[in-house]
């Protein structure tokens, strides 16, 4: 099968992940989004792994979940903390590092 | 390339880091303990490299560790001693005890954070001596300024901010210039082994650079050394900075700091930009010079006695600098001479203005002090022998330093070198004016002349020991000196004069 | 050869290890004893010296010089600095004049300075001078010499400064050092020439190869030797670099002795006596000296004329005497000018003991319009003043007679203009005999002060307050002003040897070279001089000789008889003379507006030039245009950047995905 298709499909995983973090203003769903964007990166990245014929691209699949999980384990903890404080869920809220 | 691995450099220059981190992680009281070991064992290790060292090989690189780091960027972990760097090596290790025994029996607030700082400081500029990779370098020569970034940002006096402002950003941009110099410098030379890339010096000095190249490389080295040293113009750093800085480390950093830029022209400047140096011979020797007098002048007009040695130093690192740029190995010689006689000397001169401040009721201006020999002999000889050193005065090793730089300068620029003598009378006009100023004429209002405690003289009498040791007896590091300088200057020389064959080559 | 080498070294350290032992034994010594051991540390050097002088003379004249080598000093690349003594005549004459007086004058301090909460500081100090004269004239090379050279300035300094609390003592402290140092600057750079030429530091042979390496008055050489001479005249205090000299009076009188009139100021002498293979080899530069030496010689008596400060008429009359022996030395006279440098230091050294004496006697009070009568209250000090007078004045047989004379005789019978120096030299004996017994007559004659009056009682007058005679200002006796107690000549024994010493020496030193008689010197210094030209050229005839001397003893006479006139017989004359002579009166006090030339010149132009750096450049340019052009550079472009820093993470989310696929974009065109 040719790689293409798995392309295509990584392509607009992302695009759905990218608009995502765009348009929408809660963390957890921009959390979402994040993760959908990493997983389309792993889909190419095992595509052309898969391709090529070597297992470089698998290895790095396999590091960006490691580095995924512990996005959301740190993502996570700070929604939540935020909600503990009582703090808006709304990023456009939380703008206090501004320059 | 074969990897050497000696591991005693090494060791050498992570030890004081090692004992800095055990410091922060010590308990309160014991911190400066662990501070000084981790000073006292590298001078240990110098002292033995001093005795070990073969002058007779003088030019090559001995106990030298290099190991493979990035390759992929022609980086070696490349670490040697040889003439030029040996009697630095030995002058950081002995000033940095120095001060850390000070601060040992006069513990600083937060004294973990300190003994950390303290340690990481020591190993960054024994890196800056002792690195022989290009990249190695640069990054001891950035590293040095963390450290003190914090020291004086934490322990500093009331405008502490606003001058570790000013330090940092200043002499920073002078180091990213010379980051730029050095990637210029490895990827247009191409010089590793198979023909890549290598910011390794041994292997730059045998694959120079095209002239038009070397120019522009080595003004940004020259801006960077010359910001670090302080030289006229660049030294508009140096007043706030040193007005702010606590004592025991505005030792080290004046005795040493200053060196590191100096010992870069010789080590890095003059060997891989020999034409550009050539080029701007003139033009450095004339800054050197205003260095002199202007730092002169400002000196015995300041009433500050910090800035009086501040000012006074950029005088003496302007000797140094004509005596590099003599281009003559006399001229050298007498600079790599005059590095150690001056650290030697401003060290223990910045641990008396301490004294004379805990004597004038805290104030550090000429005009509260007066008298303090009143009741203080031991202090006022000490504080006498340390000022007639600074000024080099005949009969010190800084005389002799001074004698061997403007010597090479006379053979080389002979106008030059007359005109350098007036910061010769103009020395002695300021650090006496400084000295009777605080230690004689009428006893000052606030003034409560005492002897120095034993304490302080446990840190005092051996550097000025030191001095006198070395007065007597300077051959020691001219031995050790003579083959690296002439190794350093001959390429600069080579292209003075590229048809005649220099007249100092050795076999 | 073993024996003067070994005892040449000892010599040399006697006297540094007396330094060491007070300044580091200084709470073991009680009372007087840090004078004993200082004392015994000159006699220990002294006693050296003579054995040097003795197994010296036991050598073959070829073996004269003998070089004593410790270790290497500086020596790399081509320059040859050992650690190396040279012991010649010449050397060892000098180290017996210096270590003899020496000790006769830490004897006379032992009482002088007995009271003064300073004593142990101050005999620290002398030894320490004593060691560094001693470094200076026993170098075996330029480096060595240029140490001891410097050695010297600095003791001194110490020991003009050495009551410190006084505000004028450490202003002349600093101006001696400050001047001192332009010697030395002179010296270092006549030795870069000179080793350039001969390529060697060391002096035996650097003299060897002096005349293959420069052609008579060869311009390098030329400018080596005046650079050589720079350092003989701020050491020797010959104009224009003298003005340290008066100053330096305010140490304390044993020092003026010591420094001022028999060792230190005599360096300059030394020098271009041992220099003299390069003089000779550059006429031109030796006649400069000559010349200097001449003016000097002028200028300083008639300066002395006016003064009316004790000590410092005896320090321009240094200077004077000095300008002879410049003048000596530099036409070729050595033997002469070593002559009277020697006698000088005898005569010249109880002179200052003597005016010591005198000043203590007043409470410290140098002025001489404020004494007077002291002849029968103090019969001793008269005595010593009036040997000490006599032979500086020149009067037969006194020592100052010969050795004037001396050198006079030589000048003259060097060329045809040299002539004219020997001429203005008898000038300058008469001006000599006229100040020194102007000085003995006013303190001494006349009617007697209080203070006369109440020591002829029996009674030392002392201050009620103790002030700064200088300024006024009130002082207290601890460490840094002088003692509470003041000691002289007729009561303390110590001074009494001395002095007594001294005057005998004064009375027979000239007996060594009485012309057509003996001529122990010319032949002691022989070896020395074997390579000179002049030493054995030069002979004055016998109508000179003679006729000079009896021109020399007219003069003296001729000067104390103007003296006598003026200021005991008619004591209303001088003041009449004055006003009518008001030009030269006020270029005479005002001692020929040196000081104000030299602050004019270049103590002011320093100062302004300070100012304007500090003030405007510093902040303008260094702290404006640098610092604050590239700190403020680094700011503008921060906050350009911090605009971008708006918070919104959306907005950064966007910015990242359009920079990604601008790159992405890029490489996709970049492809096709």
């Amino acid at each position: 099968m040719a790689i293409t298709w798995y392309l295509v499909t990584s392509a607009i995983v992302f695009t759905i992940g990218a608009a995502g973090v765009l348009v929408r203003r809660n963390p957890l769903v921009i959390l979402l989004c994040i993760e959908l964007m990493l997983n389309a990166a792993n889909l190419a990245l095992v595509a052309f792994a898969r391709a090529n014929g070597n297992e470089d691209g698998q290895v790095f699949a396999v590091i960006v979940m490691v580095v995924a999980a512990c996005e959301v384990a740190v993502g996570l903890g700070l929604i939540v903390a935020l909600y503990r404080r009582k703090l808006p869920i709304d990023v456009d809220e939380l703008r206090e590092l501004q320059g | 390339m074969s990897s050497q691995l000696t591991i005693h450099l090494s060791i050498l220059l992570y030890w004081p880091a090692a004992f800095a981190l055990l410091g922060a992680i010590a308990p309160r009281r014991i911190a400066p303990a662990m501070a000084l070991i981790g000073a006292l064992i590298p001078l240990g290790y110098a002292v033995v490299l001093l005795i070990d060292f073969d002058a007779a090989r003088g030019q090559t690189l001995q106990y030298v560790t290099d190991a493979k780091w990035i390759p992929d960027l022609g980086i070696r972990y490349k670490l040697g001693i040889d003439g030029l760097n040996l009697w630095l090596v030995a002058l950081t290790t002995l000033i940095s005890a120095a001060s850390a025994l000070w601060v040992a029996f006069r513990p600083t607030e937060r004294p973990r954070l300190f003994a950390f700082h303290f340690g990481v400081a020591e190993t960054a500029v024994l890196g800056a001596f002792l690195a022989q990779d290009l990249a190695l370098f640069v990054l001891f020569f950035d590293l040095m300024l963390v450290p003190f970034y914090f020291l004086v940002g934490q322990w500093g006096g009331p405008a502490r901010v606003a001058a570790t402002v000013k330090m940092v950003i200043y002499t920073l941009v002078g180091s990213l210039l010379m980051l730029a110099g050095a990637v210029a410098t490895a990827t247009l030379a191409d010089a590793g082994p198979g023909g890549g890339i290598s910011f390794v010096l041994s292997d730059l000095v045998r694959a120079p650079l095209p002239e038009s190249t070397q120019r522009w490389v080595f003004i940004t080295f020259a801006l960077a050394f010359l910001i670090k040293m302080p030289a006229f113009p660049f030294h508009g750093w140096m007043p706030d900075t040193y007005r702010n800085m606590p004592l025991p480390v505005l030792a080290i950093f004046s005795a040493v700091l200053s060196k590191v830029a100096a010992y870069g022209f010789l080590r890095v400047a003059l060997p891989l930009f020999p034409d550009a140096a050539v080029d701007f011979q003139l033009t450095i020797l004339i800054l050197a010079l205003v260095s002199i007098v202007y730092g002169s002048a400002m000196a015995f007009t300041t009433r500050e006695v910090r800035l009086v040695l501040g000012y006074s130093s950029i005088a003496q690192l302007g000797f140094i600098t004509l005596g590099i740029f003599s281009l003559t190995s006399k001229g050298a010689q007498g600079a790599i001479l005059q590095m150690v006689n001056h650290g030697l000397v401003v060290a223990p001169l910045f641990f008396i203005v301490a004294l004379l401040a805990e004597r004038s009721h805290g104030s550090e201006s000429l005009r509260d002090m007066g008298g303090i020999a009143f009741r203080g002999p031991v202090l006022a000889t000490l504080f006498l022998i340390v000022a007639l050193a600074t000024l080099a005065m005949p009969g010190s090793a800084n005389f002799v330093g001074e004698f061997l730089i403007l010597l090479g300068l006379f053979e080389a620029k002979r106008a030059i070198a007359i005109i350098a003598f007036l910061g010769v009378a103009m020395a002695s006009v300021y650090m006496l004016r400084a000295y009777i100023r605080a230690m004689h004429n009428r006893t000052g209002t606030e003034v409560e002349s005492r002897d120095i405690s034993v304490r302080d003289g446990l840190v005092l009498v051996p550097l000025v020991l030191a001095i006198i040791a070395f007065a007597l007896y300077p051959q020691a590091a001219l031995d050790d000196g003579e083959k690296g300088v002439q190794a350093a200057v001959r390429p600069a020389q080579q292209a003075a004069q590229p048809t005649d064959t220099v007249a100092e080559a050795t076999p | 050869m073993e024996t003067v080498k070994t005892f040449g070294w000892m010599v040399l350290l006697f006297p540094l290890l007396g330094t060491v032992v007070i300044g580091l034994f200084r709470r073991f010594l009680p009372g007087k004893a840090p004078g004993y051991v200082g004392t015994l540390a000159i006699a220990a050097a002294f006693a050296s010296a003579v054995v040097v002088f003795l197994n010296l003379q036991n050598l073959g004249e070829e073996e004269r010089q003998v070089r004593a080598v410790a270790w290497d000093y500086a020596t790399t690349l081509g320059v040859d600095a050992q650690l190396s003594l040279l012991i010649d005549p010449l050397s060892v004459l000098m180290i017996l004049v210096v270590t003899g007086v020496s000790m006769l004058i830490h004897i006379y301090s032992i009482s002088y300075m007995g009271s003064d909460r300073g004593y142990t500081r101050f005999f620290a100090y002398l030894n320490f001078f004593v060691f560094s004269m001693l470094l200076l004239v026993l170098a075996g090379n330029f480096l060595m010499l240029i140490a001891g050279w410097a050695f010297v300035g600095a003791a001194s300094y110490l020991l003009i400064s050495f009551w410190y609390r006084r505000t004028t003592a450490t202003a002349a402290g600093i101006k001696a050092f400050v001047i001192n140092v332009v010697g030395d600057v002179g010296l270092v750079i006549g030795t870069y020439f000179i080793f350039r030429g001969t390529g060697s530091l060391d002096f035996l042979k650097s003299f060897a190869s002096v005349q293959d390496a420069f052609a008579t008055n060869d311009g390098e050489l030329v400018a080596g030797c005046i650079g050589l001479l720079v350092g003989a005249f701020a050491k020797s205090a010959q104009v224009p670099l003298h003005t340290w000299l008066p100053d330096a009076m305010e140490g304390p009188t044993p020092v003026s002795a010591l420094i001022h009139a028999a060792t230190m100021v005599t360096a300059g002498v030394y020098l271009i006596a041992r220099m003299h293979p390069l003089f000779e080899q550059a006429p031109a530069a030796a006649d400069v000296g000559a010349i200097v030496g001449c003016l000097t010689l002028l200028i300083a008596a008639s300066i002395g004329l006016v003064v009316t400060d004790l000590k410092r008429v005896i320090a321009y009359s240094t200077m004077s005497q000095i300008g002879y022996m410049v003048m000596g030395v530099a036409s070729g006279a050595y033997a002469a000018g070593l002559f009277h440098l020697m006698t000088h230091a005898f005569f010249k050294a109880l002179l200052f003991m003597a005016a010591g004496s005198v000043i203590a006697a007043m409470a410290g009070n140098q002025d001489l319009d404020k004494m007077g009568g002291f002849r029968r209250a103090m019969p001793f000090t008269f005595g010593c003043m009036i040997i000490g007078g006599l032979a500086l004045s020149g009067i037969p047989p006194f020592s100052g007679f010969f050795s004037k004379d001396e050198i006079l005789a030589y000048v003259a019978a060097r060329d045809d203009w040299h002539v004219v120096l020997a001429a203005l030299g008898y000038v300058g004996a008469l001006l000599t005999a006229i100040y020194t017994f102007r000085m003995i007559f006013r303190a001494f004659l006349g009617e007697p002060v209080p203070e006369a009056r109440e020591l002829e009682e029996g009674h030392l007058h002392h201050a009620e307050v103790h002030t700064n005679p200088a300024t006024g200002e009130e002082e207290d006796t601890d460490v840094g002003f002088p003692g509470p107690d003041h000691h002289i000549a007729e009561r303390e024994g110590s001074m009494k040897i001395a002095m007594g010493v001294l005057a005998i020496l004064a009375i027979v030193g000239g007996f060594l070279q009485i012309p057509g008689v003996t001529h122990a010197l010319d032949h002691f210094l022989e070896p020395t001089f074997a390579d000179s030209r002049l030493f054995e050229e030069i002979e004055p005839s016998d109508t000179v000789e003679y006729g000079g001397l009896v021109l020399g003893a007219a003069m003296g006479l001729l000067g104390i008889g103007i003296a006598y006139l003026l200021w005991v017989r008619n004591p209303e004359r001088p003041a009449a003379i004055r006003a009518r002579l008001r030009a030269p009166y006020a270029l005479f006090s005002h001692k020929w507006y040196f000081d104000e030339l030299i602050n004019g010149l270049i103590v002011r132009p320093f100062a302004w030039f300070g100012r304007f750096a500090r003030g405007t450049f510093e902040r303008l340019v260094v702290n404006g245009l640098f610092v604050g052009g590239t700190s403020g550079a680094v700011r503008a472009g921060s906050s350009a950047v911090r605009a971008a820093q708006s918070g919104f993470l959306r907005y950064y989310a966007a910015l990242l995905l359009i920079g990604l696929t601008a790159v992405g974009l890029y490489f996709l065109l970049a492809a096709s």
